[in-house]
């Protein structure tokens, strides 16, 4: 046998084996493409006692991250719910609520002028004045105190980009040293700007918000002059830790944690997070079907 | 099919200390202290926000068809816990645990047990 065809016949076995695993290896992959959309996240539990997958990076917060689901209670560090039973409907105000906030006289009546349809105040939905309920922006920080599951942060050398597919929020966190606003018009999302003040330990903050938002989904109120603190602390490369201070003098008699080193989880890279967006079309069909019909005494 | 066709209704009063109510609203509107059996045929299934809407004709006892409009999450959290948009589809004969509304209406929340064309359907767990 010449050493031509040895090596054609080599060639051709290596051929015959090799393709399959070739195919297989494409195919995979194409499988694959079909589960990246619309990722659904694991469940919490499967974070718990999970060993990181290696040490925090220095000054990086960026990736996608997993906040489980804050859900419609309020502020994590102060919900809106009673400790035990069923929530009651329609009340004026929080008392019996497990943690209360600091109102300020004007600040209770703020609170007390905002309809929500959850929590211990909670009215029938189509009674709401939520802004949410018109599809309004949510804003900041009531994107991040409802519907925050899973958030892009992205990184580059002058700022820090956060995306909330749900309710579209977008915010940006200016690194490049400028200073806050001195006098500025009043954004939904306002003006933030964030430093290093370690390695890992990033803090934001951010004034210039709109008051015409609320701070969460149980109505309660801030004015233009709230301003919000948040630290992000690095832990290690799969873990991230949110802060969030509530500094609103008009509103609150001392400043308040809505949050406190609230855990956050390192997706995939290539995790696709679905939208979740308020539709006034879609909100008016919903309202106009199953809402206004069901509120408990029909509208005159 | 008549005969299985109908609401029964039976009081499920623990079950309004143990079921978390919606994200977007609560059971204000609602009797969260009973849970009725509706059974009746798919008319339409609205996958869309705020809440995903089933909408069912319902066969009374007198012989009177009675359209009822029963909710869940949004897509994004029936997602998570195992549905889609074709989960339900029109002539699909069903049966769901829902809270009523306090006003009579035919109106609710699903509750606990759902069976389409006579198999369960299992929720999958969801944060």
């Amino acid at each position: 046998m010449s050493k031509r065809l040895a090596i054609s016949i080599v060639a051709a076995l290596a051929a015959g084996v090799v393709s399959p695993l070739l195919r297989a290896q494409t195919a995979a992959p194409q499988a694959a493409a079909a589960e990246k959309w619309n990722n659904v996240p694991p469940p919490l539990s499967t974070y718990k006692d999970k060993k990181p997958s290696g040490p925090a990076p220095r000054r990086d917060i960026s990736g996608q991250w997993d906040s489980g689901f804050i859900g419609a209670m309020g502020a994590p560090e102060h919900p809106a719910s009673v400790p035990v039973g069923p929530q009651p409907v329609g009340r004026p105000d929080e008392t019996g609520i497990a943690k209360p906030l600091p109102y300020t006289p004007l600040g209770l009546e703020a609170l007390k002028a905002n309809k929500p349809s959850r929590g211990v105040r909670e009215i029938d939905s189509a009674l709401s004045n939520d802004p949410a309920n018109l599809c309004d922006p949510l804003g900041f920080p009531y994107m991040f105190l409802w519907e925050f599951r899973a958030i892009y942060v992205v990184q580059d050398p002058l700022k820090v980009i956060m995306i909330n597919p749900y309710h579209a929020g977008v915010r940006i966190i200016w690194t490049d040293g400028r200073p806050l606003p001195k006098d500025p018009d009043p954004r939904w999302n306002g003006y933030s700007v964030g430093r290093w003040v370690d390695d890992y330990t990033f803090v934001v903050e951010t004034t210039g918000l709109n008051p015409r938002s609320w701070l969460d989904h149980v109505g309660r109120p801030h004015s233009e002059q709230l301003r919000v603190e948040e630290t992000y602390h690095r832990v290690d490369r799969d873990n991230l830790t949110l802060t969030m201070r509530i500094i609103d003098p008009k509103m609150y008699t001392e400043p308040w944690f809505a949050m406190n080193k609230f855990p956050l989880h390192l997706l995939p890279a290539d995790f696709d997070i679905p939208e979740l967006l308020c539709s006034p079309s879609e909100n008016k069909a919903y309202n106009d079907l199953y809402a206004t019909p069901a509120i408990r005494e029909p509208a005159k | 099919m008549a005969h299985k066709l109908g609401i029964v209704a039976f009081v499920g009063g623990l079950l309004a200390f143990s079921i978390p109510l919606f994200a977007h609203h609560g059971g204000a509107s609602f009797d969260t202290t009973k849970t009725v059996t509706v059974k009746g045929i798919v008319t339409d299934f609205v996958w869309t926000n705020p809440h995903v809407l089933l909408r069912l004709d319902v066969k009374e006892a007198n012989g009177t068809v009675t359209n009822w409009v029963v909710e869940v999450w949004n897509p994004v959290t029936q997602t998570n816990r195992g549905w889609s948009r074709t989960t339900f589809k029109a002539g699909d004969e069903v049966s769901v645990d829902v809270t009523a509304a306090k006003n009579g209406r035919p109106i609710g929340m699903i509750r606990g047990r759902i069976v389409i064309n006579g198999t369960e359907f299992k929720e999958t767990a969801a944060n």
